[in-house]
């Protein structure tokens, strides 16, 4: 065996508790990394990952079954420059009559989410496609919910996990205007959008099929160029018409980026640095510690006769082989781990098994791994160079002028003696000291904008939601239903009627021409002033007369629009022109808020489809449904507890990046201990000696941890409040997403009176567990040895 | 130099300081003590010799309250210690013990004068009082003009020096040295052996380990001599002038 394992086996043997935290940091630190990366390719490009986890076409093209026959298709994949292909597969174009679900609760969701049909099962055109199965070399679906349709009147429809419709899906009948009615079995996911929904190949004759569709991968396909001329490649030699239509994945790529990168990304993204941020330096901190405090031993191993090469080599394997375990096994947990909160920072485009990002562990292994060893190094050469002499005496706690000058000045301080060593003990260790102090703020830093962004997030969801203003959603008939809904004035007369409200509004969602282009847009009009509208205002008024409406940033930007702008819809009755008189925070680029007297224009004889219900403060929820049920059969209330996904995510994400950075933060001062107390053993156990009692070596341990958790606090509080400012403003700057003043400013004086005793908690929970080994070190032993 | 054999057994006398019973103490079952009976009275110097390994320290450490015999009785004062908590025992230094050690063991951060209050301070004595009784102790032992100087710059007599001041601060009922002048050059022994003769002459019980027997015979009234965890003489001295 060789000189240096030997001593480095017995360094490793004699301080088990140092190798120990070296180990957990390094560990923790390496899961939180990949966690955070996982979470930051998520966050950064949802449909990137989405698309490539599975294998995505970059071309989805739709040939004329009529003039093209499927072997004809088929030798489309054949052309150079193509990678990879599926197909063909028969693709059908029907309309959706609509969608009848199993249960009168799932069915009022599906009303509510309905307002502004945001799917492609909702009543309309569908594209459905025959597939045996959602594998494949190209476009493997991500089949989240059920099964894949195998047999007849069955269908499996598209949507990403992340949609909170997409469970009550299952199970539901799809009416098609053709009469046939399918049950869907499945609720799968494409990036590439290749379809609406899915049947089994034996059964797409039924729906008439009228086109092939191929799913292509190409060689180059990075810029809308390279598709253009993918494009061209395949459909070279096909007669003019054989194309029916294609879509390239950059287009989709590009919705899904407006829809996605404004809101979540940047917190996600936020996080994910600062938690890389303290786990680096956690582990720089460990590690250089590690060999600080093993000068005297470096001494010791010199004066036997170890070359500097030797003794640098000890410290390295010494340090290398705690954390090379701590990373493996730290690596391996985050793998595991990752998935879930991958997952949901995609919005639910990546599968859990698919969020899992080898990148992120190969640069977690590799990255921290070089961190330890140039910590180590840097550290080992600096004890390398240290005379022998030198290095044994440095193996005690050091009397430095600045630790001097404090203790100086403590020591006539009225405070009992233990507490004003103990504010002393900092100073003896600056360097550590400050190690400490930027792991405690950035601790604290991480808990205040993640409290911060988590009250945004929820106040988000509950104004998303209407929490806290309207307890009870009250849907009436079906979804796509127009004819025989009961009258809005009747109902909103029963709802005021039932024992408990005090506020009842009516809307509906639906969708409207523009007229002057040829686009629709979705318009909810509102009969009432719902008790959560004026809070979702942030320039203008709400509505408060007839054609009067509200649109978000994004509408006012995409159609180069103001306040005071004008725009007539119409939805193939009398035309409207309605004004906005206001700005409304809500992110949905293509949909407006109208009043009720336009749609009276537009549409006379329209009915509300959904009704929101303030109550008194104190009555049930349950009774005034129970009592809704009752009076009216055909209305479908619900209690408006709903969890909005985005806010969960936020939420979970924050709580359990916050969580990681505290233990780590607190290992950290945990480590500060460890060593502190390691150095001044002969110290404590003199004070023992003369008098100190148990509980004032704790309380001195621990007292000079909390100055630098209020240290902590100084810098990490501030940087906080200004980290979630900056998050807020990312989210903000695209311009097509407006948050209300109440959401952003989210700090009251109890919340930052809370949030300041962070580092001091981080703090005491590092220093008390050392602290308390401190009190219990057995002084006949310390003070002989010394 | 007259000598005398003290009869171990005596009756116990209203001056006895220090009293221990058949207290042994063993380590991973290698006993340190092998039932040791030692009176102690007030204003005796005795000093504890014998060689490596045969039990000295532990005998100091059972009296300072440092180490809790394995069976036996220790009272310090007419203080039971083995009825004491940690926390008591911790009490019980601070008010009745001061001890000095080879190596000194002072505060590297604080000065002469902070270390020696810091004994007062942590016994709740104001930072102000602490500090003038501090400085008249420093006076007392000579070193008052090194008051200010931190133990880095000061020689091994001085260190020693500040230490026996630091170990006096709360008027000890018994002085309790391990190897005093163990780490001193020889000028700077003799006068921390000259200290504790001073000491010891205006009432100062003193308790010390040595393996000097020069210190011994200078300093001690009575000299115990240990072998392999037991006592194998006591014997009374006249010290020489």
């Amino acid at each position: 065996m060789s000189a240096v394992w030997l001593a480095a086996r017995g360094a490793v043997r004699r301080r088990r508790l140092q190798t120990a935290v070296i180990g957990l940091v390094v560990f923790i630190s390496a899961a939180t990394i990949v966690i955070a990366l996982s979470v930051l390719a998520a966050a950064a490009n949802p449909f990137g990952s989405a698309f490539a986890g599975q294998n995505g076409a970059h071309l989805v093209a739709a040939f004329d079954s009529a003039r093209e026959p499927d072997a004809r298709a088929e030798q489309t994949a054949r052309q150079p420059g193509v990678t990879a292909a599926a197909g063909p597969f028969a693709e059908a174009a029907v309309n959706v009559a609509s969608v009848t679900s199993t249960t009168s609760a799932t069915s009022a969701q599906f009303q509510r989410l309905g307002q502004v049909p945001p799917s492609p099962v909702l009543p309309g055109p569908l594209t459905v496609v025959g597939r045996s199965g959602p594998g494949g070399t190209v476009d493997r679906l991500d089949l989240w919910m059920g099964h894949w349709a195998t047999g007849p009147g069955q269908i499996v429809v598209d949507l990403p996990s992340s949609e909170d419709v997409g469970p009550l899906f299952l199970g539901s009948t799809v009416k098609l205007s053709g009469g046939q009615a399918l049950s869907v079995v499945g609720v799968a996911y494409s990036a590439s959008e290749s379809a609406g929904a899915w049947v089994a190949p034996a059964e797409i004759g039924a729906l008439h099929p009228n086109a092939t569709q191929m799913l292509y991968r190409f060689a180059s396909a990075a810029t809308a160029a390279d598709m253009s001329r993918d494009l061209a490649t395949v459909t070279a030699g096909l007669p003019r018409g054989a194309l029916v239509s294609s879509q390239s994945y950059l287009t989709v790529e590009r919705d899904y980026s407006s829809l996605l990168g404004g809101v979540y990304a940047p917190l996600l993204l936020a996080f994910g640095i600062i938690a890389l941020a303290v786990a680096v330096l956690m582990v720089a901190n460990v590690i250089s510690g590690a060999v600080v405090s093993g000068y005297r031993h470096i001494g010791v191993l010199k004066a036997t006769g170890y070359t500097p090469d030797q003794v640098t080599a000890v410290y390295l394997v010494m340090v290398g082989v705690p954390a090379l375990a701590g990373c493996v096994l730290g690596v391996a947990a985050g793998t595991a781990a990752a998935g879930p909160f991958a997952a949901g920072a995609s919005q639910g485009l990546v599968p859990q098994s698919a969020a899992i990002n080898p990148q992120a562990d190969v640069l977690t292994l590799g990255g921290l791994l070089v961190v330890v060893a140039a910590t180590a190094l840097g550290a080992a050469l600096r004890a390398r160079r240290l005379p022998a002499a030198r290095a044994i005496s440095a193996g005690s706690a050091p009397g430095s002028g600045r630790a001097v000058r404090v203790q100086r000045m403590l020591a006539g301080a009225r405070l009992p003696r233990a507490a004003s060593l103990g504010l002393g003990l900092p100073f003896a260790r600056p360097a550590r000291t400050i190690l400490t102090v930027a792991a405690v703020a950035l601790g604290v830093l991480a808990v205040t904008m993640g409290t911060g962004l988590t009250s945004t997030a929820i106040r988000y969801g509950n104004l998303a939601e209407s929490h806290g203003t309207d307890q009870v959603t009250v849907t009436a008939g079906q979804p796509g239903q127009t004819a025989s809904m009961p009258s809005t004035a009747a109902t909103e007369t029963l709802l005021r009627s039932l024992p408990g409200a005090v506020h009842v509004d009516a809307s509906l969602g639906t969708r409207s021409r523009v007229v002057g282009t040829t686009q629709t847009i979705g318009v909810t009009f509102v009969d009432g002033e719902s008790a959560s509208a004026g809070k979702s205002v942030v320039k203008g008024h709400w509505i408060d007369g007839a054609y009067q409406a509200v649109a978000p940033p994004g509408f006012l930007s995409e159609q180069d629009m103001t306040i005071g702008s004008r725009l007539t819809l119409d939805m193939g009755g009398k035309p409207a022109t309605v004004t906005i008189v206001g700005e409304i925070w809500s992110g949905d680029s293509d949909s407006i808020t109208a009043d009720w007297q336009t749609l009276t224009t537009l549409a006379p004889g329209r009915q509300a489809n959904a009704y929101g219900v303030q109550l008194a403060s104190g009555d049930s929820v349950s009774a005034y449904l129970a009592a809704v049920r009752k009076a009216s059969p055909g209305l479908n209330p619900q209690a408006n507890n709903k969890v909005n996904a985005g806010t969960e995510i936020v939420a979970t994400t924050a709580t359990m990046f916050t969580a990681l950075v505290g233990i780590v933060a607190a290992l950290g001062v945990f480590n500060t201990v460890v060593l502190s107390t390691r150095e001044r053993r002969r110290d404590l156990g003199m004070l023992k000696s003369i008098g100190m009692t148990p509980r004032e070596v704790t309380g001195m341990m621990v007292i000079s941890m909390a100055e630098l958790g209020v240290a902590g606090t100084l810098i990490g509080l501030p940087l906080g409040i200004l980290a979630h400012r900056l998050v807020i403003a990312a989210i903000t700057n695209n311009g097509t997403f407006i948050l209300p003043g109440y959401m952003v400013n989210v700090w009251s004086a109890a919340l930052v009176a809370a949030l300041a005793f962070s580092g001091l908690v981080i703090a005491i929970l590092g220093a008390f567990i050392p602290a308390r080994s401190a009190a219990r070190l057995t002084i006949a032993t310390v003070l002989r040895n010394e | 130099m007259d000598m005398k054999t003290e009869d171990s057994a005596e009756d116990d006398m209203p001056q006895v300081v220090v009293r221990l019973d058949d207290v042994r103490k063993s380590y991973d079952g290698t006993p340190a003590l092998d039932g040791v009976s030692l009176r102690i009275r007030r204003g005796e110097a005795i000093a504890v010799m014998g060689p490596s390994g045969c039990g000295k320290s532990t005998l100091l450490n059972m009296v300072a309250g440092l180490d809790r015999p394995t069976s036996g009785s220790v009272v310090v004062h007419d203080e039971d210690l083995g009825g004491l908590d940690e926390k008591g025992l911790a009490l019980f230094r601070r008010k009745r013990i001061g001890m000095i050690f080879q190596f000194f063991n002072l505060l590297d951060d604080l000065s002469a004068l902070d270390n020696v209050a810091l004994a007062a301070q942590l016994a709740g004595t104001a930072p102000g009082q602490a500090r003038r009784r501090a400085l008249e102790l420093l006076d007392e032992l000579g070193i008052a003009d090194r008051k200010d100087a931190y133990p880095g710059v000061l020689s091994g007599g001085e260190r020693q020096r500040v230490a026996v001041a630091r170990a006096l601060m709360n008027r000890p009922a018994v002085l309790l040295a391990d190897e005093p002048t163990g780490a001193l050059d020889s000028r700077s022994g003799e006068q921390v052996m000259d200290l504790l003769i001073d000491l010891n002459q205006i009432g100062q019980t003193l308790l010390m380990v040595t393996h000097e027997q020069a210190l011994a015979i200078r300093c001690a009234s009575r000299v115990v001599t240990m072998s392999d965890g037991e006592i194998v003489a006591d014997v009374s001295m006249e010290r020489a002038s």
